[in-house]
């Protein structure tokens, strides 16, 4: 998931260069949304459970569901600009779409390209073994491998941690990396919370929870740089959302699990 | 957009590419042996008298040659996993590698066999040799000489086609290669130095086959030609 993050990184960056010489609109985003009275939100609905499509071929997921409330309490008209996650940022910058809700972890290389506003989500990183196995801190792992998705933050991360004498197994992606776990090849993995709790979903025989916590980032809306007033307007909505549990109700219902405890009312 | 091209970034990182490079040849030389003794034994079963051990021979060949290489090794990773049996990604890797470029080689073997007059069978009878003689002086050391040419290639394919096991998480050059890649943002580079890597370990396993013909084939030394 990350190193898909670092690709629409650099994509969006060289898109950057390529409009950075065209016209700049002068009209406020905000005052361009309320006037066509349509918010148009990039998603991609590739990635479940944040974005996927349903049985009758219709968007759905948590980021979806976060958009559908966004539109609703604005009273706006919702279209989804579908994209993939090295798409999610070009759309805005191009004005394909007018803001980003597609998992989007917060990073300085995106901050330099687009603006962020406050966190609706996290997306949170461990260390997922074998229910049964006895795993409490790093120790424990010492003789059992690791399946992780190569190249993203969780290798990164546990490859650098020498002193702990890992033992990684990489794998091309999470698909790959899931199945893995579900046919038993490796019992612990170094992926996401969503992705661990989904294992015991595809084998109830190899139910997977997460043992030692990694890494969290947070996901935000990204929106077009100096738009103050939108950026403003999106950071009231989180603000209400988190504090009426409705942010978390969506995420749990997808996730499984709860957002961390300080977004909870 | 001007490309700019920053090599020592990636080139420092050379251990790891050696590494890569190691683990890469050890799947090749393991399948290459395993697979050419898998092949030939095929091959020979596919002549057999016994319908049953011909069909089955058959069966592995066409199989195996009608299934792309990375299904055949997930195959046997999940598979065996899910049968409850726990190999290590390498021991899975050569096991595959095995498994396929064993086929490959029982037809190019087959047409060896072939190739082999009718006559110069029916002389080593003549001659009185056993049947174990003639198969293995007058059938299967002329008929390795006919095909070396094709085998060797074959199990250079063999090598570079072992890319695919960075899959099931053998560290081999290419997953070496995309940890690189994805570590520092320099894909192209990366994947100039890998592609020149396997260059080199095409070139350093043709020579080897190239020594290892003249030791085998004394004959063919002397005259410069095939039987």
């Amino acid at each position: 998931m990350t190193k898909r993050t670092f690709l629409g990184a650099a994509v969006s960056a060289c898109c950057l260069m390529l409009i950075a010489a065209g016209p700049a609109s002068a009209a406020d985003l905000l005052d361009e949304i309320m006037q066509a009275k349509k918010i148009r939100i990039s998603t991609d609905v590739a990635i479940p459970p944040s974005g996927m499509m349903d049985a009758s071929m219709k968007p759905t997921g948590s980021d979806v569901e976060v958009a559908q409330l966004l539109a609703k309490d604005w009273g706006f008209e919702l279209e989804f600009i579908q994209t993939t996650g090295a798409t999610r940022i070009p759309n805005v910058l191009t004005g394909k779409a007018d803001i980003i809700i597609s998992t989007l972890s917060v990073t300085p290389e995106r901050a330099k390209v687009i603006d962020f506003t406050k966190r609706y989500a996290t997306l949170q990183s461990d260390v997922g073994c074998l229910k049964s196995l006895n795993v409490k801190d790093w120790p424990d792992l010492k003789d059992k491998t690791i399946g992780v998705s190569r190249g993203t933050t969780q290798d990164t991360t546990l490859s650098n941690m020498k002193d702990k004498e890992l033992k990684i197994a990489r794998y091309d992606d999470d698909a790959t990396e899931v199945t893995a776990a579900v046919s038993g090849q490796v019992d612990c993995v170094g992926t996401s919370a969503t992705i661990i709790n989904q294992i015991g979903v595809k084998n109830p025989a190899r139910i997977f929870e997460s043992k030692i916590p990694l890494a969290t980032f947070d996901l935000a809306i990204g929106l077009k740089k100096g738009e103050q007033r939108l950026m403003d307007k999106l950071n009231a909505w989180i603000t209400e959302n988190v504090k009426n549990g409705k942010l978390n109700a969506i995420y749990k219902k997808f996730h499984g699990v709860d957002l961390p405890p300080d977004m909870r009312s | 957009m001007s490309l700019q091209l920053d090599f020592p970034a990636v080139l420092e990182r050379w251990p790891s590419f050696l590494a890569g490079a190691v683990l890469t040849l050890e799947l090749a030389a393991f399948s290459t042996v395993c697979g050419a003794v898998l092949g030939t034994l095929a091959a020979v079963g596919r002549g057999a008298h016994s319908a049953l051990i011909a069909a089955a021979c058959k069966i592995y060949v066409e199989a195996i040659r009608n299934t792309p290489l990375l299904v055949q090794i997930f195959l046997v990773y999940f598979g065996l996993a899910s049968l409850g049996l726990k190999f290590s990604a390498f021991t899975v890797a050569v096991a595959a590698l095995t498994i396929n470029v064993g086929a490959y080689t029982a037809e190019i073997m087959r047409a060896g066999f072939e190739a082999i007059p009718r006559g110069q069978i029916e002389a080593a009878e003549g001659l009185a040799l056993s049947r174990l003689q003639i198969y293995w002086h007058i059938i299967l050391l002329p008929a390795i000489e006919k095909v070396y040419p094709a085998l060797t290639s074959q199990f250079v394919l063999l090598m570079l086609a072992s890319s695919v096991c960075s899959q099931i998480s053998a560290e081999e050059l290419t997953a070496v290669a995309n940890y690189i890649q994805s570590d520092t943002y320099r894909a192209f580079e990366t994947y100039i130095i890998v592609a020149v890597l396997y260059i080199i370990l095409s070139l350093v396993m043709r020579a080897g086959f190239w020594g290892l013909g003249l030791v085998l084939f004394p004959r063919r030394r002397r005259l410069g030609t095939p039987l």
